[in-house]
Parts: C-alpha cells; sequence; structure tokens
C-alpha cells in the first residue's frame, strides 16, 4: 500500500471517530468555563446513546419511520439537558462534591439506559443508523465541527459567554454585579448536558448503529481531560479530538500493516500521546476557570 | 441402519458414561460479570446450566446466579452462595481467578470453577478451557478458501486465553488451504469495546481485507461495521452462532458457539464422585463443547466445495485425525 492511501486511510476512519469526543468535551467546557466539572458525562452519553437508538428501533415500520432518527436525537438531547439540570442541581443547589456527584450520575445514566435496554430491548440489535452525506460522514458530524467556531463565538464574543466565563472565573464578583450565578451554572450545565446527549446520540445512530451497555466505553472520561488538554477553548479541544482519534486509527492502521510492534503499545499510543501533551502543555499561560470545582456560596464570608 | 446402531450404542455410551444424572441434589450458582441474556460470553454458559438443569429437573440441580459482579463484589455472592450450601460456584471469567483461589482455600468443600484458564488449580478448583484453535481452524479453512484479495482480517479482543488460541487456529486453518493469503492481525485491547472494534474492521477492509472474523463481545461492533459494505463481496466467519440469528447474518458465512453443557455435566459428575477440582476441563468437537453451523442463507459464497472442505476438517478434528499446533504461531 502506498503511504498516500495509508494516510487516506487513517484520516477517513479517524476524523468521523473524533465527533463524538468532540461533542461531548465541547459540553463539557461549557461546564468548567462555569465552574463545574462533570464527571458525569459518560453516563450522560450512555443515557444519550440508548434513547437516540431506541427512536428508530421502535419506530420502525411505523409512519414515522422517516423521522426516526431525528426523534431520537432530539430525545437525547433532552434527556442530556435533564441530567445537566439534575446534575445542577445536586452541585449548584445543594452544593454537593462535584467529582462525587459526577461519578454518581455517571454510574446512574450508565445504569439506568443498561437496565432500560435489557428490559425493552435485549440482547443486540442493530439499526440503519446516520446516512453519509458528504465525504463519508454524516450531517451530525459536519453539524459537530460547525459548533467549534459557533461554541467559540457564544463564549467569547455574547453576553452569556462572559457571564459563563464570570461564574467560572469569579463568581463574587459577577454576583456582585448582579449576574446570577446559579441560573448561569444551570444554563451552562444543561447546555453542557444536551451536548453530552447528542454525542451519546452520535455513538449510537452514527458509528455503532447498536447499543450495548459499555458502547460509550470510557469516552466520556477521554472528554473531561480533553477539555484541559485543549485549555478550555474550542479550536484546542478540536484539535485534541483530532489528535485523539487519528493516534487511534493509526495505531490500528499500524497493526493491520503487520508491522513488528506489541499491539499493547499501539493500543496505548493516543492515551500516551494525550498524557505528553498535557504535561508539556502545563507550562502554558492559559489559566482555567480559577473556582473550577468550587461551590460558590452567597452567604459564605472568604 | 448398521452405522444407525452404531451411532445409537456411542450415544448411549456418552450420555451413560460421561453424563449420568446426578445421584444427589447438587446446587449451582454462576456469578457473571455481564448478563445472563448478553447474547454472548455470559448467556452461552447459563444457558448451559439451565439446559442441564432441564434435563435432570429442578428437584436434582438447584440453580441461582449473580449478573453485573465485578471482581470485587463476587466474594461477597460467592461467600452467601456458601453459606446457603451451593455445591459447585462458577465464576465465568478469567478475570475471577485471584478471588476463586482465596475463597477456595477457605471454604474447602466447596468446589469452584472458573475459566477460561489452562491453569491446574487447588484441590477445590476446576478450570475450563475452551480448545477454541479448532473453531479457529474450520473458520480459517473457509476464510482461505473464500477470499479473493487474499487479505484477511482478524479483530481481536487481546492476545490472550481462548481468543490467542481462536486466532492462532484461524491462521493455521488459512494456511492449510491458501498459502498466499496474509491474515492480518490487529487487537482493539477490549473485550466490549464495540465501536472501536468497527473503527478496526474499517481499517482491515480499507486494507483490503474481504474476509473477517473476530472473537469475544466485541466481535458484534467488527461485523456490523461488515454489514455497512452491504453489496461488496466482504464476508464474515463468526466465533458465536448467535450472530447467525441477528439481521448482519446476511454477511455470516459460518459460525461456531460454546456448548458448556459438557464442562457443566462434568463438574456434577466428578463433584459426585468426590472430585472436587485440580483439573481442566476441556472443551473441544470430541466431547461436544463446540457447535459450528453454517449460514445456508449466506448465498452462493459457501460453495459445495467450501461446505465439504470444512465440513472433512471438523470430521477430522473430531475424529483426533489433525492435530493443531497452536503453540507454534506467534
Amino acid at each position: 500500500m502506498n503511504i498516500f492511501a495509508f494516510i487516506t486511510n487513517v484520516l477517513s476512519i479517524g476524523i468521523p471517530f473524533s465527533v463524538s469526543l468532540l461533542l461531548a468535551s465541547t459540553g463539557e467546557m461549557f461546564n468548567q468555563r462555569a465552574g463545574i466539572f462533570n464527571l458525569g458525562c459518560e453516563g450522560i452519553m450512555s443515557m444519550g446513546a440508548f434513547l437516540a437508538f431506541m427512536a428508530p428501533h421502535t419506530l420502525q415500520g411505523t409512519a414515522l419511520e422517516p423521522w426516526a432518527n431525528m426523534l431520537g436525537i432530539l430525545a437525547a438531547m433532552l434527556m442530556g439537558g435533564l441530567m445537566g439540570m439534575l446534575f445542577a442541581l445536586a452541585t449548584v443547589t445543594f452544593r454537593a462534591p462535584q467529582g462525587i456527584a459526577g461519578i454518581g450520575l455517571h454510574m446512574l445514566g450508565w445504569g439506568v439506559a443498561g437496565t432500560l435496554f435489557r428490559f425493552f430491548v435485549g440482547g443486540v440489535t442493530g439499526i440503519p443508523g446516520l446516512k453519509p452525506v458528504f465525504l463519508g460522514m454524516n450531517a451530525l458530524a459536519y453539524l459537530a465541527f460547525l459548533l467549534v467556531p459557533a461554541s467559540w463565538y457564544i463564549l467569547f464574543k455574547t453576553p452569556w459567554g462572559l457571564k459563563v466565563r464570570a461564574v467560572g472565573t469569579y463568581p463574587r464578583a459577577a454576583d456582585t454585579m448582579g449576574v446570577n450565578v446559579a441560573r448561569t451554572r444551570y444554563q451552562a450545565l444543561i447546555a453542557g448536558g444536551v451536548l453530552a446527549g447528542l454525542a451519546g446520540a452520535y455513538l449510537s445512530l452514527g458509528q455503532a448503529k447498536m447499543f450495548a451497555d459499555d458502547i460509550v466505553a470510557g469516552r466520556g472520561f477521554i472528554a473531561v481531560a480533553l477539555v484541559y488538554f485543549g485549555r478550555w477553548n474550542p479550536f484546542l479541544i478540536l484539535g485534541g479530538s483530532l489528535l485523539f482519534s487519528i493516534a487511534q486509527s493509526l495505531q490500528l492502521a499500524i497493526q493491520v500493516q503487520g508491522i513488528a510492534f506489541p499491539y499493547e503499545f499501539a493500543v496505548m499510543l493516543p492515551y500516551v500521546l494525550v498524557i505528553l501533551v498535557l504535561a508539556f502543555a502545563g507550562g502554558s499561560t492559559v489559566r482555567g476557570p480559577a473556582e473550577l470545582g468550587k461551590p460558590y456560596n452567597r452567604e459564605k464570608r472568604v | 441402519m448398521k452405522r444407525f446402531v452404531f451411532a445409537l450404542v456411542a450415544l448411549c455410551l456418552i450420555v451413560g458414561v460421561v453424563a449420568a444424572a446426578p445421584k444427589t441434589k447438587v446446587k449451582i450458582a454462576l456469578i457473571v460479570e455481564s448478563t445472563v441474556d448478553d447474547k454472548g460470553w455470559c448467556q452461552a454458559m447459563h444457558d448451559a446450566i439451565t439446559a442441564v438443569q432441564k434435563k435432570y429437573g429442578s428437584a436434582l440441580v438447584e440453580y441461582s446466579y449473580s449478573e453485573k459482579m465485578k471482581p470485587v463484589d463476587a466474594g461477597s455472592a460467592a461467600r452467601q452462595y456458601v453459606a446457603k450450601g451451593f455445591d459447585i460456584i462458577i465464576c465465568h471469567g478469567a478475570q475471577y481467578k485471584n478471588l476463586v483461589l482465596e475463597m477456595a482455600e477457605e471454604f474447602p468443600k466447596t468446589t469452584f470453577a472458573f475459566g477460561t484458564s489452562g491453569e491446574i488449580g487447588p484441590k477445590n478448583v476446576f478450570t475450563y478451557m475452551p480448545e477454541s484453535e479448532e473453531t479457529g481452524y474450520v473458520n480459517g479453512i473457509i476464510a482461505g478458501l473464500v477470499t479473493k484479495s487474499n487479505i484477511i482480517g482478524l479483530v481481536g479482543p487481546v492476545d490472550g486465553g481462548d481468543a490467542a488460541r481462536y486466532n492462532r487456529g484461524f491462521i493455521l486453518g488459512v494456511r492449510a488451504v491458501n498459502p498466499k493469503a496474509n491474515v492480518q492481525v490487529a487487537y482493539t485491547g477490549s473485550f466490549g469495546d464495540f465501536v472501536k472494534a468497527a473503527e478496526l474492521a474499517h481499517t482491515q477492509i480499507k486494507a483490503g481485507a474481504d474476509v473477517l472474523t473476530g472473537s469475544a463481545q466485541q466481535a458484534l461492533g467488527a461485523l456490523r461495521a461488515v454489514a455497512e459494505y452491504k453489496d461488496k463481496n466482504i464476508w464474515w466467519l463468526g466465533q458465536d452462532t448467535a450472530q447467525l440469528t441477528i439481521p448482519e447474518s446476511y454477511k455470516v458465512i459460518a459460525a461456531a458457539s460454546y456448548a458448556y453443557e459438557a464442562v457443566v455435566e462434568q463438574l456434577i459428575d466428578k463433584r459426585q464422585a468426590g472430585v472436587l477440582g485440580g483439573e481442566v476441563l476441556p472443551l473441544n468437537f470430541a466431547n461436544g463443547g463446540f457447535i459450528y453451523k453454517f449460514n445456508d442463507k449466506v448465498g452462493p459464497v459457501l460453495t459445495a466445495d467450501i461446505r465439504k472442505a470444512a465440513e472433512k476438517a471438523l470430521a477430522d478434528i473430531t475424529a483426533n485425525k489433525i492435530t493443531i499446533p497452536w503453540k507454534d504461531v506467534k
């Protein structure tokens, strides 16, 4: 195989596989910019993947079939928003520790999606999934890439984006200026949840075209890491998602080519790469949201 | 007629020797990491135990199971089973090894079993090992005869246990009929990452593979990826007969499965004969531990000659006429 075909193959497989990471980490970026890190991303993705799968699965052969994928995506986004709201209730209103609450949300989403799937479907069933529209990628993938400049614009050029950044950096000052900290954090968490739900929908509808308990397989946690990797900036997060996915497809392609290299190391490659970049990016002048991870209590003296 | 009588006598002998009904009531517990209806790894063992239970009646075989047991949680479940007087506790997965060894020391009168593993355990621990190089070999024969591009893709989970044996058997099967064919072996590093398995299958296909195979749960992701090439001559050989009953089965030429009944029956027999463990129980074609099914609906790709070659290999393996030196394959 010539080198050009090799590179084309690696890219044509790697780029579509970056989409779910990109969506989830863009959502997580909104959460973290508002000062909340949501480790429950994986759980929201599981629920999103399940609901997006359920719509085409149950509507097969009905009058609604042409709309099934769309309905599935909407259901996934709605559920993502609701789970984001639930997380906001726990971490913003009740000021629960974010790490623990996030792990709780992860287990809730993962467990409920698996149980409902088992109850209503069970076993293994495929769905037709999303059709490619251009260059082998579906419409949702292009939407995800368009979301990158859109998120950048929202975050840095709109009043709402300024509020989000303010409540994540110095909520007390934002509060003094009349910004409703709790409401803004709720909004950011709901937005993040919607995107995580969409990321899950992409996994089941766009990639695997099926659902299984462990379909997300740790991608929600990688998305959280990619936000740090991307220094809370949508364009850098896009770079991180692409780097990770292309490294993934590259290691698979290397294995397939039969190059003598222990497969255990090949499988590790994408993760090692992210750790290396994180380590070297440590000296970056870009600082994360200063109040990340701290609940805000107006009554508390500091 | 002679053949029929011979077969009947042989069957009676097998049933009589291998599978005598339990003399006293036996209580079996199963611990699994996934669920008993996962259409794969865990369900295969669950189905085997329920089949044995059905055969002898629930008055003789009592059965209970615990699902979604991570090795950490499985300990408390196993202890409860011991407390309730269960005789045989099967922890279905090599990940339970340490737990089983610990429990076995604590409860020497209970029989524990885990697998797949080829290790000989303590005197109250059985291990079971599918000799899956046999199913791999038969699948490999078909793959070697079907491929036009002479490139065959293998989507492996990890290079260990029965997956490693399957892969090596598969390579030997391909080599036996088509020495020119190249088997591209690659691993996802996971038993359950369907998405990554699909990605790997796409990579294999783009590199020219026109016949693919794979084992463990993750293989379904790869089969789904193969099914995306609907009108192309790209085919799949399964290591799970459940793949013949799903919509993607039109891509599956044939598939093998484990029939753990052989293991369950041996466990009961040996325990009742006073052997609590210390042996490896094999699963192979000869002891009925494997099922092999051709997919008649797959179309002209499964020619009479190919089928014949595979059937011959099956018969030879069952009759121990050929050995598969899987350990020689790197």
